[in-house]
């Protein structure tokens, strides 16, 4: 079943007198569970990618379609709406709320959405043992190793049960024993949930474990190649 | 959830927090308290005006204000009495007769105006009598109402009954208050003199002594000086009812003092039926018949009833009698929110300042909410409640302080004796009781919360302007 279609998509940028053509043309579609990264080097439009598939940007020319909606027929407060409703959003910072809790910080997309208290918190139990801070609910991110941020905003993106989750980067700023950990999760939490994530990155480590790997250059997709192994 | 977030944001950084809120405490509160400190002034008028002087409303001879003539009184005054007694709102009734006329001693004289009062009535309608100053009588106790008088001081000071000297006993005095041999012999100086004010007196010592002894011992001397010929006599005298000059020796009774120098130099009291034989007034004839209400604020509703139920006569509230007076009981409210307003737009200018560094500093914060579906009315909504709990827990600091001050000060008061010599010439007290109405705070809560609700708006439309990407690019 198809999460996300990507139907020949252009995203040009005239910040500067030149015109920077960030995504040039780029077709692709993405499946349930999928678990897949976007390579490439700097500048090879992964990040714009990532912000027009989320519904952070709007595209210059061609269609994005996600759960049905096609996103360039969305108001900027229905792409508000949609994003909550719809991605699951990982940084590269972290970025959590800092003056929340670890799980009022995953609580917090559900309580946008309004899920009944009882079964916020019981969403929050299960994601917070589901990356392992079981023991850290009350504990503020100043708290936290930036390891253990990192898998409260996935326990956060993931609470709701969105579509497909991005991850922009999010093992760059890790050690390799919290990549590692961290990407132990995703794998897991990508069979268990059957969560599609899609995943811009350089990292190696993200790369061995992906089981599509999208290479893209100058805006266009210059190679999706599947890989078949299973972690 | 939003509320909740807003509230521990604005704990994020203490320090400025704090200084905001305590830059809204001090600001409220010096308007607060100089507020009160004005209202009990005027509080403190308007309560001398009803209780020592006018009482809330006053029927005349329509004629018998502009010319003081004693015939002009009111001609059916049992009638009139019985319809103020049967108004809704009158609690008591009383007449006066009212003689222009002059009081003199050897030493001097000046106009007053005599009111020949029901002595009984009057103790229950006026608080006059509670302002006697200690030592100089009663208020026409028992034995002495025959052919006695109760006056001001402003009025015993300008015919010399009340002056200042400094004889053998004052100084007996300042030795017995250990006041050093030093300063007593700069004294001997002026012995014997007499002084016939209090600034006369104190513009003599300041030649005579040291500011630092002014300071200590000015007020220890001043009153040792202060002296009162007991049993003093005065001659009222003025027209009877054919225009024959007459009046007679009055003992004196009493002398008040109030906050009012006019109302003591020119008010004088006397028993009504010692007047009633001097003018040839029969019994039941008045010139004034006051009424008093149960409670001030019927003034304006009782006023126009009782106009309608007597005409041909002139029926004045105090309101109407000190215009002055009324006008500022009238504004005072206005008055009150426009320095508010005041206070408050500065204090606005530093919320907006702190909201606005506070918003700056979370581009990327708010960026992130914005990209994880939090929508713009919300973040709108939690900019601005962190603006009004800012302003509102230093509102209610600045309220919580005044209050426990202005309650303090209430009691204690504040002594502004500095400025006793102006402020009395206009019957306000030197000695300020500040106090101040709940309705105020009412008020002040809801222009506080205003005042955060209109410094949050620049703030949150700038955290609205923040695009997502930038947060994500950011990175």
């Amino acid at each position: 079943m198809k999460v996300v279609e990507i139907n020949d998509v252009c995203k040009t940028y005239h910040d500067t007198e030149v015109e920077v053509k960030a995504v040039n043309g780029v077709t692709l579609s993405f499946e349930r569970g999928d678990f897949a990264v976007i390579v490439g080097p700097s500048g090879s439009g992964k990040t714009t990618l990532l912000n027009l598939i989320g519904g952070l940007d709007q595209p210059t020319a061609g269609e994005i379609i996600v759960a049905g909606h096609r996103l360039s027929e969305l108001k900027p407060s229905e792409l508000i709406d949609f994003r909550m409703e719809h991605v699951g959003f990982v940084f590269q910072s972290y970025n959590l709320i800092p003056v929340l809790t670890a799980a009022e910080n995953v609580e917090f997309i559900m309580n946008l959405q309004r899920w009944p208290k009882e079964k916020r918190k019981a969403r929050t139990d299960e994601m917070l043992q589901s990356v392992g801070l079981s023991d850290r609910h009350s504990s503020r991110p100043s708290q936290l190793s930036g390891g253990q941020q990192q898998r409260v905003a996935v326990a956060r993106a993931l609470a709701p049960r969105p579509e497909f989750i991005l991850a922009d980067e999010p093992t760059a700023n890790l050690d390799s024993k919290s990549a590692e950990s961290l990407l132990d999760i995703m794998e897991k939490l990508n069979r268990e949930e059957q969560m599609t994530f899609i995943f811009s990155t350089h990292d190696v480590r993200v790369m061995k474990r992906a089981r599509r790997v999208i290479t893209l250059e100058d805006g266009k997709v210059v190679s999706d190649i599947r890989t078949n192994h299973n972690s | 959830m939003i509320t909740s977030i807003a509230w521990k944001n604005v704990w994020r950084n203490k320090t400025r927090s704090l200084t905001v809120i305590a830059a809204v405490t001090v600001g409220v509160f010096a308007g607060v308290f100089s507020m009160a400190a004005i209202n009990s002034s005027i509080v403190q008028r308007i309560d001398a005006a009803v209780n020592e002087e006018l009482s809330h409303i006053q029927v005349n001879n329509k004629e018998f204000r502009s010319s003081g003539d004693l015939k002009d009184y009111i001609s059916d005054p049992a009638t009139v009495i019985s319809r103020l007694e049967q108004t809704e709102g009158v609690t008591d009734v009383t007449g006066r007769i009212i003689v222009r006329g002059m009081a003199s001693t050897s030493a001097g004289s000046s106009a007053v105006e005599v009111m020949g009062i029901n002595i009984e009535k009057e103790l229950e309608m006026f608080t006059l009598s509670r302002r006697l100053i200690p030592g100089t009588g009663s208020y026409f106790d028992a034995d002495t109402r025959l052919n006695s008088v109760f006056i001001g001081e402003k009025l015993a000071r300008e015919l010399n009954i009340i002056r200042y000297i400094l004889t053998p006993e004052a100084f007996q005095k300042l030795t017995d208050e250990d006041v050093p041999e030093t300063v007593t012999e700069k004294l001997r100086e002026i012995e014997g003199e007499r002084f016939s004010t209090e600034k006369t007196l104190t513009n003599a010592l300041a030649g005579l002594l040291s500011p630092k002894e002014m300071k200590r011992y000015g007020l220890m001397i001043r009153e040792a000086a202060w002296s009162y010929r007991e049993g003093s006599k005065i001659i009222l005298s003025f027209l009877d009812a054919d225009n024959h000059q007459t009046g007679a020796a009055f003992r004196i009774s009493g002398i008040y003092r109030t906050n009012n120098d006019l109302f003591e130099a020119l008010s004088v009291f006397v028993p009504e039926a010692e007047l009633r034989e001097l003018t040839g007034l029969n019994e039941g004839q008045y010139h004034r018949i006051i009424a008093r209400l149960g409670d001030n604020d019927l003034t304006g509703r009782v006023t126009p009833v009782i106009r309608e139920a007597l005409p041909g006569l002139e029926v004045l509230s105090w309101k109407e009698i000190q215009t002055d007076l009324a006008m500022i009981t009238d504004y005072i409210n206005q008055i009150y929110g426009i320095f508010m307003v005041i206070i408050l737009a500065a204090l606005a200018f530093g919320i907006v300042n702190t909201m606005l560094m506070s918003v700056l500093e979370r581009t990327r914060e708010l960026g992130m909410l914005s990209a994880i579906g939090m929508n713009r009315r919300r973040i709108f909504v939690m900019i601005m409640l962190e603006s009004i709990f800012l302003s509102a827990v230093g509102g209610l600091a600045g309220m919580t302080v005044s209050a426990v001050v202005i309650g303090i000060t209430g009691k204690t008061g504040i002594n502004l004796v500095k400025y006793s010599e102006g402020m009395e010439a206009f019957g306000y007290s030197a000695h300020l009781y500040p106090t101040i109405g709940a309705d105020f705070f009412i008020m002040l809560t809801v222009m506080i919360v205003i005042t955060g609700i209109l410094s949050a708006i620049y703030p949150a439309r700038k955290a609205l302007q923040l695009n997502p990407v930038e947060a994500l690019r950011g990175e």
